[in-house]
C-alpha cells in the first residue's frame, strides 16, 4: 500500500456498533428484569403471608370451637345449678348431692363446691362443702373452716362481688389435683319476702385443664409453623403447645425464648397486631408471629412461622424466573451481536475500500451485492461520490496546470514591470545635491503603482564643475490592480519618459499625457499622478497634480507639512483637461516625499486605515532625513505585519532631497551656513540659496528680495575688492530665521574693513557731482533694521538684521 | 536669473527691462547703454520697468551713468511704473530724484509740460 493510503483506524472493541447496541440493550433490560422480577416475587410472598394469616385464623377457630366445647357445656351446668339454688332455695343439707351432681355430670370438673354467704338472715354461720375426684371416687373437704376464710379468696369475691359468673385465672393446683385448674365461680341470690334479692353464696367449679393439652397437641397445624396456646396470667402463664410444634422447634430454634416471644405477641394484640416478622435476634432465623385472641377465657393463640419456609414457594418461582430471564438475555444478547455484526460488517468493508483510494487511484472496490437496506444506499452513494471526485481531481490537476503556466506568466510581467521603474544608476546619474529614493510593493504580482525620476541637465555648469538642470519626479497610481493596471502603467510610464524628458512643466505635461491616454480609453482605466520638476541650483520645484495625494515636504528637523498644490482631474476621464501648477522652494536640507494611497490605507487588523497623520508622524519620528531612510521607514512600518499594519494596495514612496555644494545646516533647523566661493558664480549662488531658503520658509517674496540684495551688496562688494588686491578671500554666510527676524551675517578674512565707518556719498548731490557707484552700502544701510560689524579672529563680521513681515520697517 | 533688455524707438528711447538687474546683469544692461548713449540727439530716455522684479546697486549704477551722461546736456531720464520694491530701493539711493512715473501716461503728461516751459519760459 502506498503510504499516502490511510489504512482503516482500528476501533476499540467498545467503540464498535454491536458493543453499544449489547452495551445499551443490558443496561435498560437489565433494571427493567430486576424490578419485574422483585415485583414478582413480592406479591407471591404477600399472597403467602395472607395464606399463613388466614391458616392461623383457622387454627385459632378451631381451638376456640374445642375449647369451648367443653367449657361452654360446664359454663351454663354450673349456672343452672345457681339458678336451681336460687330459685328452689333448697337446705343447706342437700348440697352435698347437688355438688356430686355436678361432678358426675362433667367429668373434666375436679372439684365443686357451693361457698354460703353469712348474714341476710338465713346462715349463721360459712358452710362449704367441697367433693373431688379421688382415684375412682369423690371425696370430701369442709372449706367452712376458719384457717381457710374462703370468704375473703378471689375465687369466691370476686363472683360475690362482681354478682356475675367469673373464671379464674390458671393456677397450678399443688394440693389436691396437682394439675393446672380453672375455677368457674357463679354467684346465687335468695329471693327476699319484699321482692328483693340478696347473695346467698357462691357455685364454683373446679376445672382440670388436662384436656385443653390434648386438645391442642391433636390440633392440626399445617405444613409448617410452632403454636402455643396460653392463658393470661399473673404469675407462670398456662402454655400448651400446638400440634406438631414440640417436634418443629427442635429443627427450627430449640433455644428459642418462648417466654419473650409471647410478651412480642401480647404487645402486638394489645396494638390490634396480628402478623409481623418478629425483630432480628429473637430467633435464630427470621420468622414471622401471628397472634389470636380466644375469647373463651382469654386465651391467646401464637404462631411462630419460619419466614424461609413461608416463603419456600416465593423463593422457588424467583428461582425460576431468574433462570428463565438468564436464558432470555443470553438470546437476546446473541440476535443483538448477530443483527450488530450484519450491519458492522459491510460497513468495515465499504470502509477498507474507501481507506485504499488514493489521490491518483480513485477506483473504489466497493461490493457489487446490491442491498437493499441503508448499506446498499450508503453504497451507492459512495460509488457516485467515487466518480465525481475523479471527476474533480481531473479538473483540479487542469486548473493547477492553467495557474502555473499564467504564475510564469505574471512572473516575467513583473520582472519586466520592475525594469520599467528607474535603474539604480538613476539615481547615481542625480547631481551631487540631490539624494533619492523610492520603494514600489506591489499588492499582487504586477501592480498598478508606478514611480519615475530622472535628470534632465540644462547644460551649464557651475563655477565647481556641477550640472546644473532640473530633477523629474513622478508617482501614480493605476484604478485597479492586476495585469489591466500593469498594461495602463506601462504605456503612461512610457509617455512619462519621452514628454517628460523635455522638462516640460507639469501642468502642461499632465495635460498632453491626459490628451494621449483619455483617447480611445475604453477600458475606462484612469490614474492619478504627482508630477513635480526640481531646479537643481535654486531649489525651486514646480508640482502639479491630477487627482493625486498631495505630498509631504520634512525638513531636516523632522516638521513636515503638506504641499497645498491644487489637483486636476485624474487623468484618462476627462479628453481635456487644465491642470494647475504650483511653485514653490525646498529649504536646503528639506525632503520631498511623495506617495501613493497604499500607505494611507493600509489596514491595521481592527480595519482602521494607516492614515495621512500616521504618515506625517512617521516621517516626523524618523531618526535620519536621508530620503532612503525615510522611505526605509514607512516600507518597515508598513510592510512588517508586527506594526499591526498591511498593504492591501500597491504601495509606493518616493522620496528627494535638495542638499546642495555649500550649504550647511546649522545647529538648529531654522539655521543654514552658505560658504560660497569668491567669485561672481558664488555670489549668485548665495542669492539663489537664500531665496530658496526664505522662500521655502514662506517669508514674503518683498522681504526675500530685500535679503537677496543685501547679500549682493555685501557680497560683490568683498568680492571686487579682493579682485583688485588679487588676493584670495574666504567667505561665508549665515542665514538664521527668527519668528520676526532674519538675521543675515558676513563674514570675510579680508583685511579689516568696517563699511558702517565709512560716510555714505551725497545722494542730494547734483547728477554732474554724484559718484556712479558705492550706492550698496547705502541701501543695505536703508534696508536693514540694525547692522552692526566686528572684527573677530581675522576675520570681518557683518550681522544684518532684518524684519520678516512686509512692513516691519 | 536673466535680464531682457528691449530698446525701443529713437527719441525717447525707451529700454524694457524684464527679470532681474543686478552685479550679474548689469554688465549686460551697460553694453546695451553703450550703443544707445552713443546715439547723436537722444535727449530722452525711458526704462520701463514694469517687468523688472529684482533690483540691486549695481542696476542702479546704469541708471546714474545713463543720467550722467544725457542729463548734463539738458535731456531727461525717466523710470516708468516700477514695481514697488524696484521703486523702494531706487528712492533709497535717491537714484533719480522726479523722474520715476507710475505710467506712460504720467510720463508723456509730464513731457508735454516741460516741452511747454522750453517754449514758453514763465
Amino acid at each position: 500500500m502506498d503510504s499516502t493510503a490511510t489504512p482503516p483506524r482500528r476501533l476499540r472493541s467498545f467503540r464498535t456498533v454491536r458493543a453499544r447496541l449489547l452495551f445499551w440493550i443490558i443496561a435498560v433490560t437489565i433494571p427493567i428484569y430486576a424490578a419485574a422480577l422483585y415485583m414478582s416475587y413480592d406479591a407471591t410472598a404477600r399472597t403467602l403471608e395472607t395464606g399463613a394469616e388466614r391458616d392461623v385464623d383457622e387454627l385459632a377457630a378451631r381451638l376456640a370451637t374445642r375449647v369451648d366445647a367443653v367449657i361452654r357445656p360446664i359454663e351454663g351446668g354450673i349456672r343452672t345449678v345457681a339458678y336451681q339454688l336460687e330459685e328452689v332455695d333448697p337446705p343447706p343439707e342437700q348440697y352435698a348431692q347437688r355438688i356430686r351432681g355436678i361432678l358426675l355430670a362433667w367429668p373434666d370438673v375436679y372439684g365443686s363446691t357451693i361457698a354460703v354467704e353469712v348474714g341476710n338472715g338465713a346462715n349463721a354461720r360459712p358452710f362449704a362443702p367441697y367433693y373431688y375426684r379421688h382415684g375412682a371416687d369423690l371425696a370430701f373437704s369442709d372449706l367452712a373452716v376458719d384457717s381457710y376464710g374462703y370468704r375473703q379468696l378471689a375465687w369466691y369475691r370476686r363472683a360475690a362481688d362482681s354478682g356475675l359468673p367469673v373464671w379464674s385465672l390458671p393456677y397450678f393446683d399443688t394440693g389436691g389435683g396437682n394439675a393446672w385448674m380453672v375455677t368457674y365461680s357463679v354467684p346465687f341470690y335468695r329471693k327476699l319476702a319484699d321482692a328483693r334479692r340478696a347473695m346467698a353464696g357462691v357455685v364454683t367449679a373446679d376445672l382440670d385443664l388436662n384436656w385443653v393439652k390434648t386438645t391442642s397437641a391433636n390440633a392440626s397445624l399445617g405444613p409448617i409453623g410452632m403454636g402455643w396456646l396460653s392463658s393470661p396470667s399473673v404469675g407462670e402463664p398456662f402454655v400448651v403447645p400446638i400440634g406438631a410444634t414440640a417436634e418443629r422447634i427442635g429443627k427450627f430454634d430449640a433455644s428459642m425464648n418462648r417466654d419473650a416471644i409471647r410478651k412480642i405477641g401480647e404487645e402486638m394484640l394489645a396494638k390490634k397486631v396480628t402478623f409481623r416478622l418478629l425483630p432480628r435476634g429473637t430467633t435464630a432465623k427470621r420468622a414471622y408471629l401471628a397472634a389470636r385472641n380466644l375469647e373463651t377465657l382469654g386465651w391467646q393463640v401464637m404462631l411462630v412461622i419460619p419466614k424461609a419456609e413461608l416463603l419456600a414457594e416465593a423463593r422457588e418461582l424467583l428461582t425460576r424466573q431468574l433462570l428463565l430471564g438468564a436464558i432470555g438475555l443470553i438470546l437476546l444478547i446473541a440476535a443483538t451481536s448477530a443483527v450488530s455484526a450484519g450491519i458492522a460488517r459491510p460497513i468495515r468493508a465499504l470502509a477498507a475500500a474507501v481507506g485504499k483510494a488514493r489521490e491518483d487511484e480513485l477506483d473504489l472496490e466497493l461490493p457489487e451485492t446490491p442491498r437493499r437496506d441503508e448499506i446498499g444506499v450508503l453504497t451507492e452513494a459512495l460509488r457516485r461520490m467515487g466518480s465525481s471526485l475523479r471527476e474533480h481531481i481531473r479538473l483540479r490537476a487542469q486548473s493547477l496546470a492553467e495557474q502555473a503556466r499564467l504564475e510564469h506568466d505574471l512572473k516575467i510581467a513583473a520582472s519586466i514591470q520592475q525594469s520599467m521603474l528607474p535603474m539604480r544608476a538613476a539615481a547615481a546619474d542625480m547631481p551631487a545635491s540631490i539624494q533619492i529614493a523610492a520603494a514600489l510593493l506591489p499588492a499582487k504580482q504586477v501592480g498598478g503603482d508606478l514611480y519615475d525620476y530622472f535628470f534632465i541637465p540644462d547644460g551649464g555648469v557651475d563655477a565647481g564643475g556641477r550640472r546644473d538642470g532640473k530633477v523629474f519626479l513622478a508617482i501614480g497610481d493605476v484604478s485597479d490592480k492586476g495585469i489591466p493596471a500593469a498594461l495602463f502603467m506601462a504605456r503612461l510610464s512610457a509617455l512619462l519618459r519621452v514628454m517628460g524628458a523635455g522638462g516640460e512643466p507639469p501642468d502642461r505635461l499632465l495635460a498632453a499625457i491626459n490628451a494621449r491616454l483619455s483617447e480611445g480609453n475604453d477600458a475606462c482605466m484612469f490614474v492619478t499622478i504627482g508630477c513635480a520638476l526640481l531646479d537643481v541650483a535654486t531649489g525651486r520645484i514646480r508640482y502639479a497634480s491630477a487627482g493625486h495625494e498631495p505630498p509631504l515636504v520634512r525638513d531636516a528637523k523632522g516638521a513636515v507639512r503638506s504641499l497645498a498644490a491644487e489637483n486636476g482631474p485624474a487623468i484618462g476621464i476627462e479628453a481635456v483637461a487644465d491642470y494647475q501648477l504650483w511653485e514653490g522652494s525646498m529649504a536646503p536640507g528639506d525632503a520631498l516625499v511623495l506617495f501613493t494611497d497604499g500607505v494611507t490605507e493600509a489596514e491595521a487588523q481592527d480595519g482602521s486605515l494607516f492614515g495621512l497623520d500616521r504618515l506625517i508622524e512617521l516621517l516626523r519620528e524618523a531618526p535620519d532625513g536621508h530620503p532612503a531612510a525615510l522611505v526605509k521607514q514607512v516600507v518597515d512600518t508598513i510592510g512588517a505585519h508586527a506594526s499591526g499594519f498591511h498593504a492591501t494596495d500597491d504601495l509606493t514612496v518616493l522620496a528627494v532631497r535638495w542638499n546642495p555644494h555649500g550649504v550647511d545646516l546649522g545647529t538648529d533647523v531654522t539655521h543654514w551656513h552658505i560658504q560660497p566661493e569668491a567669485s561672481d558664480a558664488g555670489v549668485r549662488q548665495t542669492q539663489q540659496w537664500l531665496h530658496g531658503v526664505l522662500a521655502a520658509r514662506e517669508v514674503v517674496p518683498d522681504r526675500i528680495a530685500d535679503a537677496e540684495l543685501i547679500a549682493e551688496e555685501l557680497l560683490t562688494n568683498i568680492v571686487k575688492a579682493a579682485r583688485i588686491e588679487s588676493r584670495r578671500v574666504g567667505l561665508s554666510v549665515d542665514c538664521v530665521l527668527m519668528p520676526a527676524e532674519i538675521v543675515l551675517t558676513v563674514r570675510d578674512d579680508g583685511p579689516g574693513f568696517d563699511p558702517l565707518a565709512h560716510p555714505s556719498p551725497n545722494l542730494d548731490a547734483d547728477i554732474a557731482d554724484r559718484p556712479i557707484g558705492g550706492l550698496g552700502i547705502p541701501l543695505v544701510k536703508q534696508i536693514a533694521s540694525d547692522l552692526s560689524y566686528a572684527r573677530v579672529d581675522g576675520w570681518n563680521v557683518l550681522e544684518i538684521r532684518l524684519g520678516r513681515s512686509p512692513d516691519s520697517n | 536669473m536673466t535680464l531682457k533688455i528691449v530698446t525701443e524707438g529713437s527719441n525717447p528711447t525707451t529700454i524694457k527691462l524684464d527679470g532681474r538687474l543686478d552685479t550679474h546683469t548689469a554688465p549686460d544692461l551697460d553694453k546695451a547703454l553703450d550703443g544707445v548713449l552713443a546715439r547723436p540727439g537722444l535727449s530722452r530716455l525711458v526704462f520701463d520697468l514694469s517687468r523688472l522684479e529684482y533690483l540691486s546697486s549695481a542696476g542702479i549704477r546704469c541708471f546714474v551713468r545713463a543720467r550722467k551722461a544725457i542729463e548734463p546736456k539738458g535731456g531727461k531720464v525717466a523710470i516708468v511704473n516700477p514695481q514697488p520694491g524696484v521703486r523702494k530701493v531706487l528712492e533709497i539711493v535717491k537714484a533719480i530724484p522726479g523722474g520715476i512715473f507710475a505710467s506712460i501716461e504720467e510720463l508723456d503728461a509730464y513731457l508735454d509740460e516741460m516741452q511747454r516751459k522750453v517754449r514758453d519760459p514763465d
